[in-house]
């Protein structure tokens, strides 16, 4: 059965048509991945997935509920967890903190038991760290664990926006161009990583990437955007030889 | 067992405290047990401002009007159900401490619910904005008794229930900081579009901490009525919101203890400058200059913390010797200047003495004393350590 399905989904912006009736499905277990010139719509179809925008038209169902227009932390509650293109962490937290804050979707206790620090609120605080820490192990942030996280250096922000995701537990991953001012090796490292959290933490993940290289080598599938609409869609060696796809990366012959 | 221990120990602690406070003020005369409850509201005031402006972001400036609204609502009670009570005036006191909170508590919920959707700006001009009905409306009620303000019954001087309250809303602030339940709170503040994305309930957030601090601002108010005896709305004007926002920008925005520090210092500098004697134009001319060498000496000990320890010590040491040479030197040669010979009276310059303050600790440390970060004694030490604690593996 498919985790996410889009179906005709369709946003405008004013006169501009930003996504325009763009339909696919993700299965369970699916390493997808979305591209596609700058402008095509990648990132506002990750914001239409995750609540952000509220689609004109069209319906998303994520497990076979309806999810179209639902507010952005209800999505995150039910499963779906994003990274951002233009990194958007709790600057001012520690890396711990970071992670933990998303982790408290989880949490169980009362604020009131907070307030007073009853032993429920201390001994939660405690696990939700521990699963933080695990977390930190995974991206191997675990040693920088207390540091702020806006004092990072950039590929290790990129990596704790990654487990900031893992930390609220989803079925489904969205990383937004995850690799993007990556050197090569860290590139490879990154490319690991995303099998090691979809073998792993059993995650189906969709990413927005602009290195052809790193997405041929890591998705099984990829759909191609262009001003808003599928111009290509299959695995990588077919999206690779398509005559419609190459035009959009590099311009028709003329 | 352990726990329960702890928490009746600490428990224990706090009002021990508050009445030991009470014990010590009795002995004094009345202005120093008024400066000192005062003094206990603005530490509640700017606590409970810290959750909503530092904690979670949300610029209100219109912290008084839930002072008043609070301060009202146990006068109004005083007048017409304390005649019917029969227990004893402490309970009253309490309940009407709770009273206040409530009370401002739902006004924080009316004001909150639809304004909190707006940002920065917006969000002040609201606030201020309602601050501004809420004295204006009650200055035209007759039931709350128009510009002439109300008398407070029953007139209780008690002086622990502040201390307590102020114990109590540090306490709570704390303890939200230190559990999960906090992060949200600061998440907010940092990004709202990642807070939602990671499952936070913004708008719910937002509205939770301005309901807290406007019934603890509530609250205190209800207090304040009842040490007074008497209210009117000249109390509770504007400048008392900026008052209590300057303390929670100089304390630093977040940090719980530097809004009591800020609190203290904000309300004993300028009340203490009361009593000082007159100062010789000279005098005040050449700490004016000393305190701007001081400001460039700290700012460049700042600026450099990767210079040598010995370095930074002469500096520290720099700023002591220069500012007491320049008092005395410049001092004695600016009192040769006829125009400089004449005095000005003490108390004049407090509010100026007040402006300083903010312009050269803003000068010296824009982001607040504390800035986001609680009070700790290795913080206080850190400019004068070896080394800084260096990021591990950020170099590589």
């Amino acid at each position: 059965m498919n985790l996410l399905k889009l179906d005709k989904a369709t946003i405008k912006f004013g006169g501009l048509i930003a996504v325009n009736e763009v339909s696919f499905e993700i299965n369970k277990g699916d390493l997808f991945g979305l591209i596609g010139p700058n402008g095509a719509g990648k990132t506002t179809c990750f914001n239409l997935i995750t609540g952000v925008y509220k689609p004109t038209s069209g319906q998303i169902s994520f497990d076979g509920r309806d999810i179209t227009g639902t507010p952005a932390n209800k999505i995150a509650n039910l499963g779906i967890a994003r990274t951002f293109q233009n990194i958007r962490l709790f600057k001012s937290m520690s890396v711990l903190e970071n992670v933990v804050t998303a982790g408290y979707l989880r949490h169980k206790t009362s604020m009131a038991s907070a307030f007073f620090y009853l032993p429920s609120a201390i001994k939660e605080n405690e696990q939700l760290k521990e699963e933080a820490m695990k977390l930190l192990e995974v991206v191997d942030l675990a040693h920088v664990a207390d540091v702020r996280s806006c004092d990072l250096a950039y590929g290790m922000q990129r990596r704790l926006e990654i487990a900031r995701a893992m930390a609220t537990q989803p079925q489904l991953l969205l990383l937004d161009e995850p690799a993007a001012g990556m050197n090569p090796q860290e590139k490879e490292e990154l490319n690991a990583m995303v099998k090691k959290i979809r073998d792993h933490h059993n995650m189906t993940v969709l990413l927005i990437e602009h290195d052809m290289r790193f997405v041929m080598s890591l998705c099984e599938k990829i759909f191609v955007l262009d001003h808003g609409e599928e111009i290509c869609f299959g695995p990588p060696e077919k999206v690779r030889n398509d005559p419609k796809v190459i035009a959009a990366y590099l311009g028709e012959a003329v | 067992m352990k726990f329960l221990a702890t928490r009746v120990l600490s428990i224990l602690a706090a009002i021990g405290f508050s009445f030991l406070v009470q014990k010590l003020a009795e002995g004094q005369d009345s202005f120093t047990q008024q400066l000192l409850v005062l003094a206990s509201l603005y530490v509640t005031l700017s606590v409970s401002l810290n959750l909503i402006n530092g904690i979670t972001g949300q610029f209100s400036i219109g912290h008084a009007a839930f002072y008043q609204v609070g301060a009202y609502a146990a006068a109004y009670c005083g007048t017409a159900f304390y005649p019917n009570w029969h227990g004893s005036p402490v309970v009253w006191l309490l309940l009407m401490l709770v009273v206040g909170g409530i009370v401002a508590a739902i006004a924080g919920f009316i004001v909150g619910l639809p304004s909190l959707r707006l940002k920065g700006d917006y969000l002040a001009v609201v606030t201020m904005g309602f601050g501004e009905i809420v004295r204006i409306v009650v200055q035209n009620q007759k039931v709350l008794g128009e510009s002439g303000g109300l008398s407070v019954h029953p007139h209780l001087q008690q002086i622990w229930v502040v201390v307590l309250l102020a114990i109590l809303c540090i306490a709570l602030c704390r303890n939200l900081q230190i559990t999960a339940h906090g992060l949200p709170f600061l998440a907010v503040r940092e990004d709202e579009v990642a807070s939602a994305a990671m499952g936070v309930n913004v708008t719910k957030t937002k509205v939770i901490a301005f309901v807290l601090g406007s019934g603890f601002a509530g609250a205190a108010g209800a207090a304040y009525a009842l040490q007074l005896g008497a209210i009117n709305p000249d109390l509770f004007r504007m400048d008392q919101s900026f008052i209590i926002l300057t303390m929670v920008v100089l304390g630093g925005t977040g940090s719980v203890t530097g809004s009591v520090l800020a609190a203290l210092l904000l309300f004993y500098i300028p009340e203490k400058m009361r009593d000082l004697s007159d100062v010789r134009l000279s005098v005040l001319v050449s700490i004016l200059i000393s305190v701007g060498f001081a400001v460039a000496a700290v700012r460049y000990v700042i600026n450099n913390v990767h210079k040598p320890i010995k370095v930074r010590a002469a500096y520290y040491a720099g700023i002591t010797a220069v500012t007491a040479v320049v008092i005395t030197i410049l001092g004695k040669i600016l009192q040769l200047v006829p125009a400089f010979q004449t005095s000005v009276e003490g108390g004049k310059l407090r509010l100026v003495v007040f402006a300083g303050v903010l312009i050269v600790l803003m000068l010296i440390r824009p982001e607040g004393i504390f800035a986001h970060h609680e009070f700790s004694w290795d913080w206080l030490l850190s400019p004068l350590k070896k080394k800084r604690t260096k990021l591990p593996g950020v170099s590589a």
